[in-house]
């Protein structure tokens, strides 16, 4: 048996800290030093293209070259210029992995919520594709759907947002069947508040922090699943320049070009790391 | 066997949240805590047990047979658990672990239970048995009702032969039925010679343990006596307060029950003599859940202006008949059919916890504000319920989580007469709350009911309430008795 004292105290309204803006306030030490590193590789991925635009042209003679003023990160075994590859992978790595993400969370979301809210044959045909997509291996589905359409970028996203939507619709659709189910939104049907409210009142405030988290974790997750294709050589063709696909390329000069495949390595691990750091505590109500 | 408390200060920060200077404890004679909510009681109580929370800090001695306990120190106590004292906690259903059976917890509560598993077991059944609960042994805590869970941790509390029981709010949530049988239990320990010490906000309680009463208020003891002399002769005012709140007590202009009738002036309200259009009819009713038949075969009319309570033993079906009648529950059989005047959320539901009534994350200006913008109303209107249920305009600025129960439960009662309902359906309202609270939780209510005329159904198990607010009672559960138990196992 367990013995609880409630105190009965309403919990304190939050107090600004004085002259900073709400959204400032809230945060922590952790997450703007994530955000910040964050930053930095979204002005590399925008600027670094602009900068460096030619990532493809070859200079044999400059083979393997060493790092230096000119050249931050030396150049590659086909002498092409690692910096300007590695700032092209960068955007195209954060581009592909936020259109995953907006992709995945948007259609789960909407599933889940529209299962929840129609019960019945809606939720239970929602639900049946969803373990379908369980059962299914993420791997084979992203290969599936780029073999069908012969590797295009855009299947590559479609193929990664297909193997992603299921987790974004099964928890909208468990918390969102809970919220639902409430007397809270029950009391809205009473006041005839209209499905709007329910939706802006009661499912998206209570949704919105579980599904941020998840989002940054998607990325992070979207972008390792990119660069795990390229590196067994089944994502982005070459010679597009792409991190997993850069690894693999460098790993036979490693001794004599070492930051070659350190480069790509550590763009991931700053993206892993700041996403990490950047989620919030998941309820805060 | 004497319990003795001295010097008793429990402090959060800096600030005093109960303060006893002596209190003396005596076998035979039991000592009964009354306050409302926030007083200390319920501090006082674990103080004493040693349970606590960690940020809060106490001082002052225990003496327990001569022997002297540092209260600063909450460890000390830790040995007493069980043989010298124990506590019979608020909410058996939370406080009981829902994976074991009922028997098995209450064996672990025996003295012998490392040295001798069987007999412990033995040893529970027969207290069990004793507490007319022998085949409730081998049930899980969420099979049984609200009463023979309360059995169950009266059981486990005293298993051990602890002759000092404290007993948390044990009567919160019960019916009178059931209250008059916790009477009895506790009454039981305290003829065996132990020291019985209760903490509740319920006054029927305390009258029925007869003792000693002590009553707090702001974390200090105001008045203390003999229950008979306090409980009816009150010396301070707030004993007064406390005693005037209850419903049999209330004397307000919008009652219209016989009690108010009978010393009628010409103030008081005259009882519905003309009887109203129909609001909600149903026939025929029927409703279970799994094999428990909840009511089967009801028929029932609320007319324009009726107040009714809903009213019988815990778990007899009032908030399901309630919900079935606002058809957000369809009957197994039966119809019900509303009137147009109902239409466009004329209808409206208080519930039994507010805060679960209300979006968690939205502050409450939104919340109502969206009532106001849905239907077009006038944002003055809202301002001026806020001041006429004497709520201060900034509370809306929180979120329902930051304000407390009896306040929320105002704003409940605002959201719902905005709308101008023609019939209110409230679902114990005020059963989590204490007698003041609710004394003032109500009389918004009825202000408003009396206001605008509209029907109220009251969910109760509170007679002297229903008998305060309504003109008449649908009793439920009175023809079937409780369900049989349902066994999970051998």
């Amino acid at each position: 048996m367990t013995n609880t004292v409630a105190i009965h105290e309403p919990s304190p309204v939050p107090v600004r800290k004085a002259n900073r803006p709400q959204w400032l306030a809230d945060r922590t030490a952790t997450q703007l030093v994530s955000a910040g590193l964050l930053a930095a590789l979204a002005v590399f991925a925008v600027a670094g293209p602009l900068v460096w635009p030619d990532h493809a042209l070859q200079d044999l003679s400059r083979f393997l070259e060493a790092p230096g003023p000119a050249e931050p990160l030396g150049r590659d075994h086909m002498g092409r210029s690692v910096v300007a590859r590695l700032a092209h992978a960068t955007q195209l790595s954060l581009v592909m992995a936020v259109l995953c993400v907006i992709a995945a969370l948007l259609f789960g979301t909407l599933a889940g919520i529209a299962a929840a809210w129609c019960r019945g044959w809606v939720d239970s045909v929602l639900h049946g594709l969803s373990e379908v997509f369980i059962a299914l291996p993420a791997l084979l589905v992203v290969l599936v759907v780029s073999a069908i359409a012969n590797g295009d970028l855009w299947t590559l996203c479609l193929g990664l947002a297909l193997a992603q939507w299921v987790e974004y619709f099964r928890m909208v659709r468990a918390r969102s069947g809970l919220v639902l189910a409430g007397p809270a939104v029950q009391a809205a049907g009473l006041l005839r508040l209209g499905p709007a409210h329910i939706v802006r009142r009661h499912l998206v405030p209570e949704l919105r922090p579980l599904l941020t988290t998840m989002a940054t974790f998607g990325v992070g997750s979207s972008i390792l699943a990119l660069s795990t294709l390229g590196f067994v050589g089944i994502g982005v063709r070459p010679p597009t320049p792409e991190l997993g696909l850069m690894i693999t390329e460098a790993f036979p000069f490693y001794h004599e070009a070492p930051w070659m495949a350190l480069a790509p390595v550590l763009v991931l691990t700053t993206i892993l790391i700041g996403l990490l750091g950047l989620r919030s505590k998941e309820s805060r109500a | 066997m004497s319990l003795r408390l001295n010097n008793l200060v429990v402090t959060h920060g800096g600030k005093v949240l109960v303060e006893a200077p002596r209190l003396d404890f005596e076998r035979g004679q039991p000592v009964t805590i009354v306050g409302e909510s926030g007083s200390g009681k319920s501090l006082l109580a674990h103080a004493i047990m040693g349970t606590l929370p960690p940020n809060l800090a106490a001082r002052g001695t225990l003496s327990v047979d001569g022997l002297s306990y540092d209260l600063g120190d909450q460890s000390n106590r830790r040995r007493l658990w069980g043989r010298t004292m124990s506590l019979l906690p608020q909410e058996p259903v939370l406080a009981l672990d829902p994976t074991m059976r009922a028997g098995e917890q209450v064996a672990e509560g025996a003295l012998t239970f490392r040295a001798d598993k069987r007999g412990a077991r033995r040893a529970a059944d027969a207290l069990l048995s004793s507490l007319a609960l022998g085949q409730a042994s081998r049930a899980f805590p969420h099979t049984l009702s609200g009463g023979m869970a309360q059995r169950v941790a009266f059981a486990a509390a005293t298993i051990g032969g602890a002759p000092i029981l404290i007993a948390d709010e044990p009567s919160k949530g019960l019916d009178q039925r059931v209250r008059a049988e916790l009477a009895q239990l506790l009454l039981s320990h305290v003829n065996g010679g132990g020291i019985l010490l209760t903490i509740t906000h319920d006054l029927d309680l305390a009258r029925e343990l007869c003792g000693d009463v002590l009553v707090m208020k702001d974390a200090h003891v105001v008045e203390q006596g003999a229950s008979g002399q306090v409980l009816a002769r009150p010396a301070h005012p707030y004993t007064r307060r406390l005693l005037a709140s209850e419903p049999s007590r209330w004397r307000y202009p919008w009652m219209r029950s016989p009690l108010g009738v009978a010393e009628a002036d010409a103030g008081y309200g005259p009882a519905a003599e003309t009887p109203g259009a129909v609001l909600v009819s149903g026939e025929g009713l029927t409703k279970s859940f799994g094999s428990q038949q909840l009511f089967s075969d009801l028929s029932i009319q609320v007319r324009a202006g009726e107040r009714i309570a809903l009213s019988g033993p815990s778990g007899s079906g009032k908030t399901t008949l309630g919900n079935v009648l606002l058809r957000l529950l369809p009957p197994d059989a039966g119809k019900v059919r509303h009137a147009d005047v109902l239409k466009q959320g004329r209808l409206q539901k208080l519930y039994q916890d507010p805060a679960l009534a209300f979006p968690p994350r939205i502050q409450l200006k939104d919340a109502l504000g969206d009532v106001v913008h849905r239907h077009g109303l006038d944002r003055a209107r809202l301002d001026e319920l806020m001041g006429s249920l004497r709520l201060a305009p900034e509370l809306l600025h929180r979120r329902p989580g930051q304000i407390s129960g009896g306040e929320l439960q105002r704003i409940a009662i605002i959201r719902s007469m905005l709308l101008e309902p023609a019939l209110v359906f409230a679902d114990e309202p005020t059963s989590r709350l204490d007698l003041i609270t609710q004394e003032e939780t109500m009389r918004c209510l009825m202000e408003q009911v009396d206001r605008l005329d509209c029907a109220l159904v009251l969910v109760t198990h509170d007679d002297g309430l229903a008998a305060a607010m309504t003109d008449r009672s649908i009793q439920l559960g009175t023809a079937c008795p409780l369900p049989d138990l349902q066994y999970t196992g051998g």
